[in-house]
Order: structure tokens, then C-alpha cells, then sequence
């Protein structure tokens, strides 16, 4: 039996998964999103001090959830980056503090990595041809995860993140943060075809993702009416960012003969982003995977996950000086 | 001057870069969706920046190694440039040049000098041309404020 114990904590939410032998035991979060709510963002201070009051509870939350001690711990798997530098250190200094303590080994790994990996809990192992598409407030990466410990990244946004244009977006339309599950909500009620909004860098060739442009259309399209349609405006700029994330997705798949698409991140919980990717990869005889919700967003299983499948293959762990990256590259 | 697409407005941002000296205070005013980012990334890549620099917007602020080290900052959600040191930032600001988008409304709290971008957007919905105005403000920018005028993009 292999017991795998990761932590995250590369943003707001305190996570701690265990994973033994392949299969999720525990998955323990506290999020300080409601004290980020007043400000309209996450704020690094509040979020570090909320992760050092969580992560001792959040951990034993875990540890009870799975029946388990921490003495039956067979290894520690922790969020190197990227992130928010205090929020990284609180959960790197915990990891290793429980690993030199229980005299395990550690793992240090990627954020985007482990947001991959986490499927493997639902869906079972990735096949060879997997491509990762990974959404949220922070990032837009598409990844090539032929080896999920080493994904190389294909594209990623030149300025914003979709999850920030959700957030910019719902500012603009007085709607309040997190602006993503708001936009969902109200374009229910709109039309997605109402304004054409434009798709940044669609058909361009590369895997590159774009949208401050969008955002920008968007502002300027608002300040011109008198009378703004929220439902029509919402409907229409997450067809835009879900038109433009689907097509170079299932581009990326196509075109490195990937025969598996896995959405991850905090945005693959929009409603449209999954309908639209299920028809595309569909009509492209591309198997779509996406976690459930409560493993789309960050979590600690992701962590145990990605360890797990470290531990498994019999991977080298990480020195005892691993440290918290907060910007953390992976090759092109 | 007037400025007329993104690439017009990362042109103007490289050529900036050349007036700018490490210690600088860029604050970049305008709506969401002006053009506070593309100007951003022609100052950083004027200053040898490697990377293309992307929306600080999420993390607040992130820090760039160039020929000149470049923070570049959003303030939307900072109460004011005292939290910047909250956020523990590596690199010291007298050896970088700092650029802080949303800093307007901030510039009066600043004892020593700055350099203020002003973007403003047409009120013509269709017109896509960006207003910029550049103002040295304080004793750091007395003698550069002919370069300034003399700027070639």
C-alpha cells in the first residue's frame, strides 16, 4: 500500500489530498475566497495568512477523512509553483516539515502538472496522446502531457488569463468576483450570438491565447449602448472565449495526433467551455476528460495525484532545499 | 500624441524605454482595455526584457530581469504604494524601473518624482485611436522632459 499525502496552497485554497495506491482517499480544502471577495481579487497577504491558520486543521481534516495517521504516510507531495510567492512557502515549509519529520520522501511539483494528473483519479491512467487544457484566473496553457511529469507547453496567453477576463468582464458588467460561476449564471438567460464579439488570435496557427482584446471589445461595446443587455453581453463574450479555448484545443489534439483532451483549472467548470469542447472534440474523434468540479479547481488530490504516479514509477525525489517558485516555467 | 493600434502603442513603449533610468515611477492611467498592458510590454521589452510581459492583474505584481530589472504592478486592488511592500517584492526599487498600472489617484501620495501615461480612449465607439499624454512630474524628470517631447516611434 502506498499512501501519498500532497498539499496546495498556490492561491487562495488550502488544499490536502491523500491518494493510496491510485485511488482518492481524502480531499480536504478551506478557501479564503470570501475574504478576498470585498476587494474584488485575491490579495497574496490575506491569502498567506489565511494558509498558515488552515494548514494544520486542513491536514488533519485529511487525515481523518482517510482513516489514516500521518505515521502511515509513505510520501509528501507539495506545490513548487507556480503562484503567489507567500502563499507557495507556506505549503512548501509545511510539506517539508511533515516529510523531514516522518522521514519520507518529497516531491515537489508543477501546478499545471498536477491539474492534469488529477484526472487519473477519475478517469484512470492518461493515454500516451494527452493534451492538457488549462483554464483558470491565473493561467491559459495548452499543454502536451505525453509524460505528465514533464508536460511542454504548446501556447499560453500573451496578456490576460480567461479566468481574468471573466473577472474583468463581470466587473464591467457590475456583477461582482469571482466573476466566472456569475457570467455562467447570467448568459443562461442571454443570446451567445447576440454580439459578435471578436476571437483573439483564432486561425492564427499557433497554440497562443489572447484576451485583453476581447475585453477591451467588450468595455468599448458597453459604454456605446444606453441600455446594456447583461445577459446578451455575458452570453456573447463566454461564447467568444469558449469558441477560441475549444478550437485551439482540439487544433492542438489533431495536430500532434493526440487522441485525449483534459480541461482543467477553475474555468473548466463554465458550463459552455464544457458543451462546446464536447461537441468539437466529438465531431474530432477526440475523447474530452474533464475532472469533476471539485477537482478542476485547485485542490490538494491534484498534488497526491501527480505524487502518486511519481512515487509509482519510482521517480527521484525532490532535494530537501526545494524551494517555492513562484513563477515556475516549463519548456516550450 | 495619438496612437493608433496595440502595435503602435508597444512601438511607443519601446521608445519610452529609452528615456527611462533605473529608480523611474511609471503610472499608467486609463479605462480597463485602453492599452495600459501593450505599453507595459514595449517599455519591458525597450529595457531587454526576454519574455513578453503579461497581465500583473492576478499575482499584483511580478518582476522582470532585463537590461534594467522592470516591476511591473497593478494597483486596482492595492490601497496604495505603501502595500507594496506587503507584497515582499525581490527586487528593490531604486535599481528597477517600476511600472504601476491603475496608479492614478495614487501620484499625490508620492513625495518624490514620477512619470505619468495617460491613455485615454475616443469617445467615438468606433474609433480606435488611443490619446496619450506623458507628463514628467518633479525633479527627476527637469531635465528629460525635451526627450520626452522628442520622442520618435
Amino acid at each position: 500500500m502506498t499512501v501519498v499525502l500532497g498539499i496546495e496552497t498556490s492561491c487562495d485554497e488550502t488544499g490536502v489530498g491523500i491518494v493510496v495506491d491510485g485511488e482518492l482517499r481524502a480531499n480536504a480544502i478551506a478557501s479564503s475566497v470570501e475574504l478576498h471577495a470585498r476587494y474584488g481579487g485575491v490579495v497574496p497577504e490575506v491569502a498567506s495568512r489565511a494558509h498558515v491558520e488552515a494548514m494544520l486543521p486542513t491536514i488533519r481534516r485529511a487525515c481523518l477523512d482517510a482513516g489514516l495517521a500521518l505515521t502511515d504516510l509513505d510520501a509528501v507531495a507539495v506545490t513548487e509553483g507556480p503562484g503567489l510567492a507567500g502563499a507557495l512557502l507556506v505549503g512548501v515549509a509545511a510539506a517539508k516539515a511533515l516529510a523531514a519529520g516522518l522521514g519520507v520522501p518529497l516531491f515537489g511539483v508543477h501546478h499545471l502538472a498536477a491539474h492534469v494528473a488529477v484526472d487519473t483519479l477519475e478517469h484512470g491512467p492518461l493515454p500516451e496522446g494527452t493534451i492538457g487544457l488549462l483554464v483558470s484566473g491565473g493561467h491559459s496553457s495548452l499543454v502536451d502531457v505525453r509524460d505528465v511529469a514533464a508536460p511542454v507547453v504548446l501556447g499560453e496567453t500573451l496578456d490576460d488569463a480567461a479566468g481574468e477576463a471573466f473577472d474583468k468582464v463581470a466587473r464591467l458588467l457590475g456583477l461582482g468576483f469571482p466573476g466566472g460561476p456569475i457570467v455562467d449564471r447570467v448568459a443562461r438567460d442571454g443570446s451567445a450570438d447576440a454580439i459578435a464579439f471578436p476571437r483573439g488570435m483564432a486561425g492564427d496557427g499557433t497554440y497562443d491565447f489572447s484576451f485583453s482584446g476581447l475585453k477591451t471589445a467588450v468595455a468599448r461595446w458597453i459604454a456605446a449602448q444606453a441600455d446594456v443587455p447583461v445577459a446578451d453581453v455575458a452570453a456573447s463574450f463566454q461564447e467568444a472565449v469558449a469558441d477560441v479555448l475549444t478550437q485551439k484545443a482540439v487544433a492542438a489534439c489533431v495536430d500532434r495526433g493526440a487522441d485525449t483532451l483534459v480541461i482543467g483549472g477553475g474555468v473548466a467548470a463554465n458550463s459552455r467551455l464544457r458543451a462546446l469542447a464536447a461537441e468539437r472534440c466529438e465531431t474530432a474523434g477526440v475523447r474530452l476528460r474533464v475532472p469533476r468540479p471539485g477537482l478542476c479547481t485547485d485542490n490538494g488530490a491534484m498534488v497526491a495525484a501527480l505524487g502518486h504516479l511519481l512515487v509509482a514509477r519510482g521517480a527521484a525525489p525532490s532535494p530537501p532545499d526545494v524551494g517555492a517558485r513562484s513563477t515556475f516555467p516549463l519548456p516550450h | 500624441m495619438r496612437v493608433a493600434t496595440a502595435t503602435d502603442m508597444r512601438a511607443l513603449g519601446m521608445a519610452l524605454a529609452g528615456v527611462l533610468v533605473p529608480g523611474d515611477l511609471v503610472l499608467l492611467t486609463g479605462p480597463l482595455g485602453a492599452g495600459k498592458t501593450a505599453l507595459a510590454q514595449g517599455i519591458g521589452a525597450g529595457l531587454g526584457v526576454a519574455e513578453r510581459l503579461t497581465s500583473p492583474t492576478f499575482v499584483l505584481a511580478r518582476e522582470h530581469v532585463g537590461r534594467v530589472p522592470v516591476v511591473h504592478v497593478d494597483a486596482y486592488r492595492l490601497g496604495g504604494l505603501a502595500e507594496l511592500d506587503d507584497l515582499d517584492l525581490d527586487t528593490p526599487a531604486a535599481s528597477a524601473v517600476t511600472l504601476v498600472e491603475w496608479g492614478g489617484g495614487l501620484a499625490e501620495t508620492l513625495a518624490d518624482g514620477h512619470l505619468l501615461v495617460e491613455i485615454a480612449r475616443s469617445d467615438v465607439p468606433a474609433d480606435d485611436v488611443r490619446t496619450v499624454r506623458l507628463t514628467g512630474v518633479g525633479p527627476a524628470w527637469d531635465d528629460r522632459r525635451d526627450g520626452l517631447a522628442a520622442l520618435d516611434w
